[in-house]
């Protein structure tokens, strides 16, 4: 159990989730909720490869790090966003954000 | 006494008179249209003095400059003249002049029209000088922005329509340029540098160009390339259909400088370029192009015919007589049809330009350029009878008028490479005749229409524009020595190197 | 036990951001002074302390050493190299060119413009932080900043329903394809067990021999392209681009396209060529055995630019128009990035350069006529020539830039890029670009024909103020400039590849 392609496999698996998420979800809570999969994904791969390939230096955790605190930048700037949106639109659907098309 | 760098001077006065005239301020149209005549004048002086002085025999460029330009691409600031550029170059001398004369009618917007037009004038004599393949690209494209302005403001109803597809025609075929050039930039190194080049006189030596560019598919490609952006200006038959519309709607002085150089561009491009670059591809397209030209002038004859327009009927005797400039040069057994060619390319320039200068004085008048509308204009207006008659029947190749001989030649020495092509041709000798006679009978003789019965007579200036081309007309039908004499050792060296 | 000489080197490294760290000065300062004169929120101030912060950050690169390719500073995270030294006064001109412009244009309120001002000079810093990059860390974080500021300036006008719609697509596409790009780079971690491109490089190298690795190789490539051609504005994720640039404020829009796209194709030549390509040394590099990721781009290149041309024929407002427009840019770009050759490399830069004189150049005149009483929508435009005469001349001259007909600079940015796709022989790409370029005629002529052609709709005097009129002299002249004589940028650029 304790090897390299579980953490790989859990991965690909949150990864594939997140994607499938964004492009699934309507509600754009969800969609954040998605995105922060996918990134957590990416995470679970630094720590891994980190633990199982390369673990002299710390460079994969110390990433794994900078990606919570960049995810927390992100998810409160979206969230920002979102609430202001939401102050006109009254919803939290993507769908109901159509004035820009053509 | 002449300027040092003559041809810079040339080429760049009109533009600095175009400078000149936006700081005029908006009140003084007068004073701006006498900047933009005072602006043509010098150069014609100069072409007049080219004329003279250029060195007959010589078949290399003279008065040539040339100067570094961008090192990074090796492109240099090249000019220089042959035989085949004089006769073009003044004639865009002497057409820019007539036709700043021929606008003088001009009332909107007047700053932007003569800026626009010295611009183009600039930009054409350019692209007769350049001989860095870069430099004639920018000049060539050059031209299109104040075409596209000229045309789609001081235009007719359909100006805007007549713009684009001008614009879009044309850029297709510079595009396709832009591509071939660059492949010939990448496919020759000048021995002296090692370097890339775009210098016409070096991608001419067929030694410099590397093992990718004698493969025959890649130069079949690249002469196809070049033929169709020629074709495009020129405009031979598959080509053409942006001409009518360009012509019909562009104010009177555009369409002269349309018909009367911008046609020719596309024939001197080619003997420019197509020819000195892929000589060999030259040979292998000459049938090709000879049947275009054939069909160009059957066609554009044809449709002439059809037309109730006047303009029309002359944009469409264009690309007829632009076929027969196509043929001719299409023949490389014997120089008399390249000749008659060359020749054909000035004699339409000052005929068609007459013949544009006059429907712009009918139109002046009337406002309308409807055939049938008019009648026993010959009655009304005598003088302006006789200028036309003799503009038509130079267009049709009348014995004693320029186009007659241009025309004779171009039959003569086509004839002995391609018979049937040339029989054929002859008829659409007929075939101008025909419309044009028609075309005099139905508008000048026959009942006099009342409605037109108090036009008046063609004035002073109008007279003015037309009389030095009528004189050209006149004088190079019985004795066309003066042109021939130019282009004949050019020619010559053309042809010798087309056939190997 | 830290060595000594780590931290000394790091110490020197410091001055190397010396620009970045002006920039962080000047944004404190501005967030400063907004905080302490509450009542006194004059955009002058902001501006001018902007301005000096952009102008400043460049004053340290005449007392750096000389660039080199291998110079790298702060423990390999840098590299020193021309590209890096020369994209910061570029930044910094983006900066001040978007400060500028929102300065003449009255689009943001005098509540939000300092922000705006701090987060202009935030997002040129991560750019200029971005292209000097060389470790996986430093190039996500780089990324990121650059990213997460830009969708708040899309959406800084709060109260305007199309500004937070714009930020909040911008903001969702953004973070899903960062995410994507993230699990490229942790494949790639992974596949190297290192984070420092030098170090991956040599792992790739060896990797593309073996199947199994090859194909994470592919994948990895893949996830790259996602963060890339959005930023880039590029097939098949340029969808957020006609939103994005119509919603956010006109300045925004035109500091969107030409900042952060910029930063995108330099971070293709930074990731692309040290990673996917061999023949450093040569004038032609080769891509890495196995990988064919040139063909895919030459693809995509295409595909852009033509899907780009066709939808920008329809646009009726000007601003989704060139948005459009700058799509069908981003494909001409691409055409630099595929031809694998040094000349290709210098064409992206020499484009970038003209790009941004004469991209904003046209977004700056939107904004103009939208501020002086016009629209954005084509209607407004119509007869403007014979009204605000200066501005239109100006707008035709930056749409024919655009188009690449000589003699402005577009022509020759475009000669760059033909120059270097018909130099690796791939012909059917110039063919579609040179096709590309007549469409791309008929959609920029309608505005130049709405402009001088059209009879106007409406009589009301459109007033430019002076400032406008200095700004887009400013814009005029290198267009007009680089078009005539380029010999000079073009040995900046032959000089750093």
């Amino acid at each position: 159990m304790n090897s390299l392609y579980t953490y790989l496999f859990l991965a690909a698996l949150l990864f594939s989730l997140g994607i499938f998420g964004v492009f699934q979800r309507r509600s754009l809570i969800g969609m954040l909720i998605a995105i922060e999969l996918m990134l957590n994904g990416a995470s679970i791969n630094f720590m891994a490869f980190n633990r199982f390939l390369a673990p002299d230096p710390i460079v994969g955790q110390i990433y794994t790090l900078f990606i919570m605190g960049i995810a927390a930048a992100e998810a409160a700037i979206a969230l920002s966003i979102i609430v202001a949106v939401f102050r006109r639109l009254r919803s939290i659907n993507i769908e109901r954000a159509q004035e820009l098309r053509g | 006494m002449l300027p040092d760098h003559l041809l810079s001077w040339m080429i760049f006065f009109p533009l600095l008179g175009a400078g000149l005239i936006l700081f005029v301020p908006k009140r003084y149209p007068t004073v701006m249209k006498g900047i933009a005549l005072a602006a043509t004048i010098p150069p014609l002086w100069w072409a007049a003095n080219l004329y003279v002085q250029f060195d007959r025999w010589g078949t290399g460029f003279q008065y040539v400059e040339k100067v570094p330009w961008i090192r990074a691409f090796n492109i240099h600031y090249y000019l220089g003249i042959d035989g085949i550029s004089v006769p073009m170059v003044l004639l865009t001398a002497l057409l820019s002049f007539i036709c700043i004369i021929a606008s003088w009618n001009i009332n909107e917007h007047v700053r932007g029209y003569f800026a626009l037009f010295l611009l183009l004038d600039t930009s054409m004599k350019g692209v007769f000088c350049a001989l860095d393949f870069f430099m004639f690209y920018v000049f060539w494209e050059l031209m299109l922005l104040p075409m596209y302005f000229l045309i789609g403001i001081w235009g007719g109803p359909r100006k805007e329509y007549a713009a684009i597809k001008f614009f879009l025609f044309t850029l297709v075929g510079s595009v396709l340029m832009l591509v071939v050039m660059l492949v010939f930039y990448f496919g020759s190194v000048e021995p002296a540098t090692g370097l890339h080049s775009f210098d016409l006189t070096i991608l001419a030596d067929q030694s410099v160009h590397q093992a990718f560019l004698r493969s025959h598919t890649i130069r079949w490609l690249c002469y196809l390339g070049l033929f169709i952006g020629f074709a495009i200006k020129i405009p031979l038959v598959p080509f053409h259909t942006w001409l009518p519309d360009a012509h019909v709607e562009a104010p009177t002085a555009i369409s002269v400088i349309l018909a009367g150089i911008l046609l020719k561009m596309g024939t001197y491009g080619i003997l420019r370029i197509s020819y000195p670059l892929l000589p060999d591809m030259a040979r292998e397209f000459a049938l090709f192009a000879a049947t275009l030209g054939l069909i160009s002038i059957i066609y554009g004859a044809l449709c002439a015919m059809a037309q109730t327009d006047l303009k029309k009927l002359i944009a469409y005797s264009s690309i007829s007589h632009m076929g027969f400039v196509m043929l001719g040069m299409s023949v490389f057994s014997n120089t008399t049809a390249i000749n008659g060619a060359v020749l054909q390319m000035f004699n339409h320039g000052t005929v068609t330009a007459m013949l544009f200068l006059l429907v712009g004085v009918i139109y002046d008048r009337a406002h309308i350029r409807d055939i049938d509308s008019f009648g026993g204009l010959a009655k009304t207006m005598p003088v302006y009878a006789g200028y036309t008659g003799l503009a038509f029947f130079a267009a049709l190749g009348l014995p004693g008028l320029s186009s007659f001989i241009s025309e004779a030649l171009v039959l003569v020495g086509s004839f002995q490479q391609y018979k049937i092509i040339t029989i054929t041709a002859t008829t659409g000798i007929i075939l101008t005749a025909a419309y044009f006679l028609w075309t005099m009978q139905r508008v000048f003789l026959g009942p006099q229409n009342k409605k037109w019965a108090d036009l008046p007579e063609i004035s002073l200036r109008e007279a003015f524009t037309l009389t030095p081309l009528a004189l050209i007309v006149v004088l190079l039908g019985f004795y066309p020595m003066p042109v021939l004499d130019l282009i004949g050792a050019t020619l010559k060296h053309t042809v010798a190197m087309v056939v190997g | 036990m830290i060595p000594e000489n780590f931290i000394q080197s790091n110490l020197q490294g410091i001055s190397f951001i010396g620009p970045e760290l002006i920039l962080t000065l000047a944004i404190l300062l501005i967030l400063l002074v907004g905080v302490l004169l509450p009542y006194w929120r004059h955009r002058i101030l902001f501006t001018i302390l902007a301005v000096a912060g952009l102008a400043g950050s460049v004053l340290p690169l005449w007392k750096l050493p000389q660039p080199a390719p291998d110079l790298t500073y702060l423990s390999n995270l840098f590299v020193w190299d021309w590209l890096t030294f020369l994209s910061k006064p570029f930044f910094a001109v983006v900066g001040v060119l978007t400060i500028l412009l929102t300065q003449v244009t009255g689009e943001i309120d005098n509540s939000e413009y300092s922000e705006c001002t701090i987060l202009v000079l935030a997002v040129t810093m991560g750019m200029m932080l971005l292209v000097a990059s060389t470790d996986l860390l430093m190039i996500y974080l780089a990324f990121e900043t650059m990213g997460i500021l830009s969708y708040l300036l899309v959406g800084i006008r709060a109260r305007d329903e199309r500004s937070g719609e714009a930020a909040l697509k911008y903001v969702l596409y953004g973070a899903f394809t960062s995410g994507t790009m993230l699990f490229g780079f942790s494949l790639l971690f992974g596949l190297a067990g290192s984070t420092d491109l030098l170090a991956i490089s040599q792992k790739v190298a060896f990797a593309s021999q073996h199947p199994q690795d090859r194909l994470l190789l592919i994948v990895a490539i893949l996830f790259f392209l996602a963060g890339l051609l959005f930023k880039t504005a590029s097939f098949p994720f340029h969808f957020w681009c006609p939103d994005v640039y119509e919603g956010a404020p006109t300045p925004i829009t035109a500091f969107l396209s030409v900042g952060p796209k910029a930063a995108g194709f330099v971070l293709f030549i930074r990731l692309f060529y040290p990673l996917f390509a061999t023949g450093h040394d040569a004038t032609i590099y080769e891509a890495v055995s196995g990988l064919d990721w040139p063909s895919i781009l030459a693809l995509v290149s295409a595909i852009t630019m033509t899907l780009g041309n066709l939808a920008a024929i329809h646009q009726n407002n000007l601003k989704r128009l060139l948005a459009y427009s700058s799509i069908a840019h981003a494909g001409y770009l691409l055409m630099g990035i595929v031809s694998l050759s040094d000349l290709g490399l210098r064409s992206v830069v020499f484009y970038l350069v003209v790009y941004l004189f004469m991209n904003v150049g046209a977004f700056a005149v939107v904004a103009m006529v939208a501020s002086a009483g016009g629209s954005e929508e084509i209607d407004s435009y119509r007869g403007l020539g014979a009204r605000a005469p200066y501005v239109c001349v100006a707008m035709a001259i930056f749409l024919f830039s655009l188009i690449g007909l000589p003699p402005f600079a577009g022509f020759v940015g475009k000669v760059y890029l033909f120059a270097a796709v018909i130099y690796k022989k791939i012909y059917w790409l110039a063919v579609v670009a040179a096709l590309n370029t007549v469409i791309s005629l008929y959609y920029y002529l309608r505005i130049v024909k709405a402009m001088f052609l059209e009879k106007p709709t409406e009589t009301i005097q459109i007033q430019v103020p002076l400032s406008s009129r200095v700004l887009l002299l400013a814009l005029l002249v290198p267009t007009l400039g680089l078009g005539i004589y380029w010999q000079p940028l073009a040995r900046v650029v032959s000089g750093m590849f």
